[in-house]
């Protein structure tokens, strides 16, 4: 099996979509025909360029990093159980 | 009072003053949408006592003494664009009876301002294409001439005078090819400036809410309204404090269109002539106008459909009968997720996540989709880079007259329309399509394209160029 028809196959059982082979061998010749269209985009060397991700420049908005008091011990203390480094809950499984 | 020969603000004013009453005019709409809709298939659902109640209720407000700025005004909104009290199809023969829990951002907020739905519109297979042509519900015609394809439905609304305002969605060019098909003037918004929330978008990445109607001025008097920061789309954050206009005078002689030669060597010499025809007006109107470059357009819509077709891979896997969808009752859970979702993607739909799944696969990921990833940035760069050079810049929207109904056509030969459209969604920019001329009796659209949020300053220059007659309209022919 060549390399598309490997790789068409894979896509059509990842997707989870019926297909019969008819449209499966329809489907072969549309994906060579395709890729062959996609050749000029392939020929363009965009050299070390790194791709784009996001159509937007906005960004997430962060605090400084800076260390703080965790508060732990108070929240530690605050459970009504806690030991070993775990905060004991009330056993729900047999 | 006739709704194409009416401005948006002349509609209202009128509704204000009483000379109408806004349930006259939405019911006169209605009327119209049913009338119109069986030979031209505008419409996937029509309101109705629902449309004539709010009109109803925006006349108690009138009485009342407030002023809603889009009193009784009639929209079509888009399928794929969710509206609680209308089905929302999607686009899909699945979903024809999905009644959606939310509304869209757009349509609250056109609704908060006084418009009333009066119908869904037609739209591609899950609203993927820029023809109507794979549409469930079949293609709508092109009011200008029966046997050929509207491009979008929302313009043929829009062209017929049946409303005043579509909204609709635009990721590679549907409603830019749309508007540019019928006559009218569309446009596609700077990423972030309308919300997207309510859409259900089939490339995250490119989808755009935009507005069509038939003049300038009917945008420009709603965009304030539609526009802003909505804290269920994260990407209207860039309007968080406030939106930063690029405004310009227009036919100011410091303006410059930049006009790039390569572009239009792409056109029939028919075509071309127009376009030459308009840069010639925009000079004689005090505009400078300046030949530049502008390269990667055919690699920039190759890297469209890359990037489209991955980002519509994954978003349709939540159609899956169980989420979204009628799940079917099979013997295992395989066979029911086989099943559903071959009942809810069509044969457009199904090609597009298979060939988005074979692109993103091992093997293939760094050869297609990271190189499509690069060529995104490229493309933002050149247009970047363009704006060096000139203020906005004109470019075709679409390569060829509409596509006729009975006539087959390749898929590959269906996205290549999209050549001068999907670049421009690459770029983030804002685009507006205006009418440039005619030929016989087809309209023929061409894009204002600006840096970002200068949609203002589109518009305006929108409002002067082109034709300013398109004669009696389509219905006349």
């Amino acid at each position: 099996m060549d390399h598309i028809a490997d790789g068409l196959e894979k896509a059509i059982k990842a997707i989870k979509i019926g297909v019969s082979s008819t449209e499966q061998e329809q489907l072969h010749r549309e994906l060579d025909q395709f890729l062959d269209w996609l050749e000029p985009m392939l020929e363009v060397d965009p050299g070390d360029l790194e791709g784009l991700l996001f159509s937007h420049d906005a960004v997430n908005v962060l605090r400084e990093d800076s260390p703080r008091k965790s508060g732990l011990a108070e929240l530690q203390e605050a459970a009504p159980n806690f030991a070993g480094g775990f905060y004991l809950v009330p056993k729900i499984m047999e | 009072m006739e709704l194409r020969k009416t401005t948006v603000y002349q509609a209202v004013e009128a509704v204000l003053e009483g000379e109408v009453t806004a349930h006259q005019v939405i019911g006169k709409t209605i009327k119209n949408c049913s009338v119109l809709n069986e030979g031209l298939n505008i419409f996937t659902s029509i309101a109705g006592i629902d449309a004539l109640e709010q009109a109803e209720a925006i006349d108690r407000k009138i009485q009342n003494g407030e002023k809603p700025p889009l009193a009784g005004i009639p929209v079509a909104v888009k399928d794929d664009l969710c509206y609680g009290v209308l089905p929302t199809s999607l686009g899909s023969a699945a979903f024809n009876e999905f009644m959606s829990p939310v509304t869209a951002t757009v349509v609250e907020r056109l609704m908060d301002a006084g418009a009333v739905v009066i119908g869904k519109t037609n739209l591609d297979d899950m609203g993927q294409g820029s023809t109507t042509l794979s549409s469930p519900t079949g293609p709508t015609v092109n009011p200008w001439q029966a046997e050929r394809a509207a491009g979008s439905a929302g313009a043929a609304a829009v062209a017929t005078g049946i409303c005043m305002l579509a909204v609709e969605s635009d990721s590679g060019g549907a409603l830019r090819q749309g508007a540019s098909h019928c006559g009218v003037v569309g446009l596609r918004p700077t990423t972030g400036r309308i919300s997207r929330y309510g859409l259900n978008a089939h490339c995250s990445s490119f989808a755009r809410v935009g507005v069509t109607a038939f003049s300038s001025e009917n945008i420009s008097g709603i965009l304030d309204l539609v526009s802003g920061f909505d804290e269920r789309d994260a990407a209207t954050a860039v309007c968080r404090g406030g939106i930063s206009e690029i405004i310009k005078n227009p036919g100011s002689e410091d303006m410059t269109i930049g006009y790039p030669v390569t572009a239009f060597d792409h056109l029939e010499p028919d075509l071309r002539e127009i376009f030459e025809q308009v840069r010639d007006q925009l000079g004689s109107r005090g505009y400078r106008t300046k030949e530049i470059d502008l390269g990667l357009l055919r690699e920039g819509l190759q890297a469209y459909y890359v990037l489209a077709l991955a980002e519509a891979s994954s978003n349709h896997a939540r159609f899956d009968g169980i989420r979204f969808g009628k799940g079917r009752e099979t013997d295992s859970l395989e066979e029911m997720y086989r099943q559903s979702r071959s009942e809810i993607l069509g044969k457009e739909a199904r090609r597009r996540s298979i060939f988005g799944t074979f692109l993103l696969s091992k093997g293939n990921y760094d050869r297609y989709y990271r190189q499509a990833l690069k060529i995104w940035k490229l493309v933002r760069q050149h247009f970047e880079a363009a704006f060096n050079e000139c203020d906005l810049l004109m470019l075709p929207v679409a390569k060829n007259l509409p596509r006729p109904l009975k006539e087959e056509s390749s898929y590959l030969d269906q996205w290549s329309d999209d050549l001068f459209c999907a670049p421009v969604s690459l770029s983030g920019m804002p685009s507006l399509c205006v009418p440039a001329g005619q030929i016989d009796q087809f309209p023929i659209g061409m894009q204002l394209v600006g840096p970002p949020f200068s949609e203002k300053t589109l518009l305006a220059v929108g409002s002067t160029s082109g034709p300013r007659d398109m004669g009696e309209g389509p219905l006349s022919q």
